[in-house]
């Protein structure tokens, strides 16, 4: 190997920088920066996802909120029943409630009290100044009513442990079924009335009368904004049969025409300026062609409904008002019919629970403590599966995709209802009203995290489109530094080979 | 079904029941009037006035929560004005180019092409103005499914003479009121915007003057506007939704006749009327030159207006001939033009970095106007207002240009430019054009502010010329009775080429890579001489 000189040239050989040392020192220091780099462009290019509180939200699963009830029995009026009518109303009520899939967290608790009467009686004051307890008391009276503040009057023959513990369990869970649940619009802690159609004239006299109360009772639950309109021009998307009747002809609406009543393309109904979901009140009166409109039954034969409810959307009623009176104005008799039927409707999508058939009400108010109560429980057990449920699924969503990138906003809101879950299951043992507003702002927190578009951000741009613009550059200087590697060390084990051989 | 429509309209309305003093009382007035031209188009302007009686707008102070009971009124837009405590709002979306010179003034002053929305909003609350007006115009690009929404504060600006506060301010505890303006020139007018205009009216387009707006014919027009324009007088807050149209009988007779009917021009005839309005009526402006024949007989006519009431005439299908003329000729030489001032407003320049603005102003009059002239320029365009030239035959008259304001482009907060507003006060001379230059820049974009047609250009918003009073030094002078729009402008910005971005990926990772692939092999290869066998 020594140097020809016959060509006049070095051998490369020979010359210090062409040593394999200083080639294989050259190869390191590239291959050391890439090494070193690797991180930093693994940081700079990965997308923020803050760790969330994946734990507590699992464990947020498992509980359940607890309704400490106290039912007193009045020791003077209940003297004369059996000794153990406590224990026992106690045992079948815990049995009842246990069975019942929607009132498991309800802790119930039957004494006879000496004071329950009397308390009552002289603590009517004390009562105004809690609106919203856990103690209510049963006495008795000459009919079954319920009675303010929290108090149930029954007739001795009512007083049996069967009858009093469905009474009860009647009044403080109420069940509610699959029909009557589907109609309850969704909690939120604002809506918008929007009566619309011929309401115009006498409309704030009835709203006053029929539906002010309920509202006033319900704005621990709700603020309601009324808005009111005319249209004139409200045609149906289809057309009802005409039937004749003897020597009357009607007009009629089958059930599944009712499923179509509203002709939203026509009706401007909707209002967009905010997000409240919005209760229409319709009241509709048909063209005189058409009238009487009535409503058939399954059966196809005349019903004398004149009103409908359209789940979760609002209600509507039908005014016929028969040709030969299309003179006269709409007078406040004429709406008293409709605001009542309206008012009913409008408890009815608001999920208030009706008292028990044999029960009266004594109370001044359209809606008495019993169900307040009852309506209170109910909306916070709700919003608090409702807001368990969400902070889940933003945790399985963050799991499954991992390209979703997770910040600080998402991780406070999260934290945020977790917090308002607690004190919701901490306030609960005092009153149902305080919880119902932890639970509804736990929702609503839980709801803003859900949707927080800065989830969507990186769905758009996915790993795919990076790669696409990497291999360009990254594909074609990788081969000749994988290649020199793959050289040098493949000369590094046939000198060592020859070294060993030699 | 058209029968059970209107028949229900007549029982619905006959249970209108009468104001009680509790409640706002509210009426409802439709007009539409009619001006036949010389050259056979027919200028039609239908108004719809709701008067909401004893409101007021909100103070924005005060919480929204109270209850909103309306009868005539829209409630979704009643929602939106009280939501963003609206004293007086502006909406106008235009398509085509106002000609005044043939068709003179219009009716409804808001023809500028686009849209064009201002409003003027109590300050104070704890909502700010500009919150307001971005909700404002959110709300309304839902409700008339305009691209409203895209007027934000690149287009807003506050010209408050040109566009003056014309309700009265209810609030006298002294608020302020401010006023947000802005255009846009490219948005255009389309049945999804007549379908939502026409429910806000009492009766839809089933009943009443609104029954000849056939979307077909309307947007057949070659000019077409619809107006919402809602202010707070003494009696209350009026709503006036307004439709302008330039029809042309002549091109749809194939050039022979200019007779016009309803049915001819709509395709329909006022069948049912609105059985909920206060009036309702029909004005005709006959030509001086007679000639024609009218069926009906109008209800009431003079010199100038004929008058037809549809109330009490219906069917009603307003139809005008001239049975005389055996085929229309256009008036030669074209006759005069209309207004006292013309206007023409023209961009050149060939480069794609300058060019230069004209403006001329003809005073086709025997004495001197003095208008008021708003330039509001997006900031895709600077103006040099070193190079401002104002000329009239030849010579240069600076004396007739008073009261310059001028607003360069502003940079906000978030990056973008606000538009500059140049305003003047110009008086042109009797049977003279002044002829006003100014030369501008335009900006170089980046690559992501492009609209999705970059090639198409940009459209410039109309200037507008507007009334002022009339100095006293100007013998006999007098200004514009409203305001005029000039044409919208289209400006050739430079445009990138779109596809650069991979281009430049591609070829900077081949550079990368042949300079990196040599220079590391230099560094790494075995260099040896290789003994050539001979």
């Amino acid at each position: 190997m020594d140097a020809n000189p016959s060509h006049g040239l070095k051998e490369p050989q020979r010359l210090p920088f062409e040593s394999p040392k200083i080639r294989r020192l050259v190869l390191g220091a590239y291959w050391t920066i890439i090494i070193l780099a690797l991180p930093f462009w693994w940081r700079l290019t990965s997308i923020e996802r803050i760790a969330l509180p994946s734990d507590r939200v699992s464990a947020q699963l498992d509980r359940k909120l607890v309704f400490p009830l106290d039912v007193q029995l009045d020791a003077p009026s209940f003297e004369n029943s059996s000794p153990h009518l406590a224990r026992e109303l106690n045992k079948v009520l815990v049995q009842t409630l246990r069975a019942s899939p929607t009132w498991r967290n309800l802790d119930i608790r039957v004494g006879m009290g000496e004071t329950a009467g009397a308390r009552n009686r002289v603590g009517d004051r004390h009562a105004d100044q809690s609106p919203v307890s856990n103690a209510y008391t049963v006495v008795f009276g000459d009919h079954t009513a319920v009675k303010h503040p929290r108090q149930l009057v029954v007739t001795p023959e009512n007083a049996s442990v069967q009858r009093l513990a469905s009474i009860l369990s009647e009044l403080l869970a109420p069940e509610i079924s699959s029909i009557q649940e589907q109609r309850v619009i969704q909690y939120s802690n604002r809506y918008r009335l929007a009566f619309t159609l011929l309401n115009e004239n006498a409309a704030s006299d009835h709203l006053e009368n029929h539906l002010f109360p309920i509202l006033s009772q319900l704005n621990i639950l709700h603020n309601a904004t009324v808005e009111s309109q005319v249209q004139y021009h409200a045609p149906l998307a289809f057309e009802p049969t005409e039937f004749a009747d003897g020597n009357t002809s009607f007009h009629g609406v089958t059930p599944e025409d009712l499923t179509v009543f509203i002709n939203s393309a026509e009706w401007s109904l909707s209002s967009s300026v905010s997000n409240d979901p919005v209760l229409h009140f319709v009241l509709f009166v048909p063209s005189s062609s058409r009238q009487p409109l009535c409503i058939l039954d399954a059966h196809g034969s005349r019903t004398n409904q004149t009103a409908f409810l359209l789940p979760q959307w609002g209600g509507i009623f039908i005014l016929n008002r028969g040709a030969q009176d299309v003179m006269t104005h709409l007078t406040a008799a004429d709406l008293v019919p409709v605001f009542s039927a309206f008012a009913n409707q409008l408890i009815a999508l608001l999920g208030v629970p009706s008292l028990p058939r044999n029960v009266s009400s004594d109370v001044a108010s359209p809606l008495s403590d019993w169900q307040l109560d009852a309506l209170l429980r109910r909306r916070t057990s709700e919003n608090i599966l409702n807001s368990q449920q969400t902070l889940d699924s933003i945790v399985k969503l963050v799991d499954q995709i991992e390209s979703m990138p997770v910040d600080q906003k998402v991780k406070g809101d999260v934290h945020d209802a977790l917090s308002a879950l607690e004190e919701a299951y901490r306030s609960a043992v005092e009153s149902p009203a305080v919880p119902l507003r932890w639970s509804s702002e736990a929702l609503s927190l839980a709801s803003h995290a859900f949707f927080n578009p800065g989830m969507l951000a990186m769905l758009y741009f996915p790993a795919e489109h990076k790669y696409a613009v990497y291999t360009p550059l990254f594909a074609s200087i990788s081969v000749p530094l994988i290649v020199a590697l793959g050289r040098e060390i493949y000369a590094w084990r046939r000198e060592r080979r020859a070294a060993r051989n030699g | 079904m058209a029968k059970t429509i209107v028949t229900s309209a007549l029982v619905l309305s006959l249970f209108v029941v009468s104001a009680t003093p509790t409640k706002l009382s509210e009426g409802y007035h439709e007009d539409l009037a009619i001006r036949p031209l010389t050259d056979g188009k027919v200028i039609t302007a239908f108004t719809f006035t709701t008067l909401l009686g004893g409101a007021s707008p909100r103070d924005p102070r005060d919480s929204e929560t109270s209850a909103q009971h309306y009868t005539f009124f829209p409630l979704t837009l009643g929602q939106i004005l009280r939501e963003y405590a609206v004293t007086e709002l502006h909406l106008s979306l235009n398509a085509g180019k106002w000609n005044y010179d043939g068709w003179g003034y219009p009716d409804h002053p808001s023809v500028g092409t686009g849209a064009e929305l201002w409003a003027w909003m109590a300050d104070g609350g704890p909502l700010s103005v500009d919150e307001r007006w971005i909700g404002l115009r959110n709300a309304l690009a839902g409700l008339f499914c305009a691209s409203i929404g895209s007027l934000d504060d690149r287009r807003t600006s506050s010209p408050a003479s040109a566009f003056p506060l014309s309700s009265i301010p209810v609030h006298h505890d002294s608020i302020p009121y401010a006023l947000r303006y802005a255009t846009l020139p490219s948005e255009h007018v389309c049945t999804e915007n007549l379908t939502p205009f026409l429910k806000l009216l009492p009766c839809k387009s089933r009943a009443g003057l609104a029954r000849l707006l056939d979307p077909q014919h309307v947007f057949d027009a070659d000019w077409h506007g619809l107006g919402v324009h809602v202010r707070s007088t003494e009696p209350g807050v009026e709503l006036r939704l307004t439709v302008q149209a330039v029809l042309d009988p002549v091109r749809r007779s194939g050039g022979r006749r200019r007779d016009w009917s309803f049915l001819s021009l709509f395709n329909r005839r006022i069948d049912v009327p609105c059985p909920v309005a206060n009036s309702s009526t029909v004005h005709l402006v006959v030509p001086a030159v007679r000639g024609y024949a009218l069926s009906p007989e109008p209800v009431s006519s003079n010199d100038t207006v004929s008058v037809y009431s549809p109330t009490s005439h219906v069917p009603l299908d307003v139809a005008m001939s001239w049975p005389e003329e055996f085929t229309f000729n256009y008036p030669l030489p074209p006759p005069a033009p209309q207004t006292p001032l013309s206007i023409k407003r023209t961009l050149y320049g060939s480069s794609q970095t300058r060019g230069v603005l004209s403006v001329s102003l003809s005073n086709n009059g025997h004495v001197p106007i003095t208008v008021g002239y708003l330039e509001t320029l997006p900031a895709l365009v600077t103006l040099w207002m070193h190079t401002l030239k104002v000329v009239v035959e030849g010579t240069p008259r600076v004396d007739l240009m008073s009261d310059i304001i001028y607003h360069p482009p502003l940079l906000l907060a978030n990056g973008h430019h606000g538009p500059s507003t140049l305003q003047a006060t110009l008086t042109i001379p009797p049977k003279r054009t002044l002829g006003l230059t100014l030369d501008l820049g335009k900006t170089f974009l980046r690559y992501t502010e492009h609209p999705p047609d970059a090639m198409r250009g940009w459209d410039l918003p109309p200037a507008v010329l507007f009334p002022v009073p009339v100095p006293i030094r100007s013998q006999g002078g007098r200004s514009i009775p409203e305001r005029m729009y000039t044409p919208t402008l289209l400006l050739d910005l430079p445009t990138p080429d779109f596809s650069m971005p991979y281009n430049v990926i591609i070829l900077s990772c081949t550079l990368i890579t042949l300079i990196f692939g040599s220079i590391f092999n230099l560094l790494t290869r075995k260099w040896m001489v290789v003994k050539l066998e001979d």
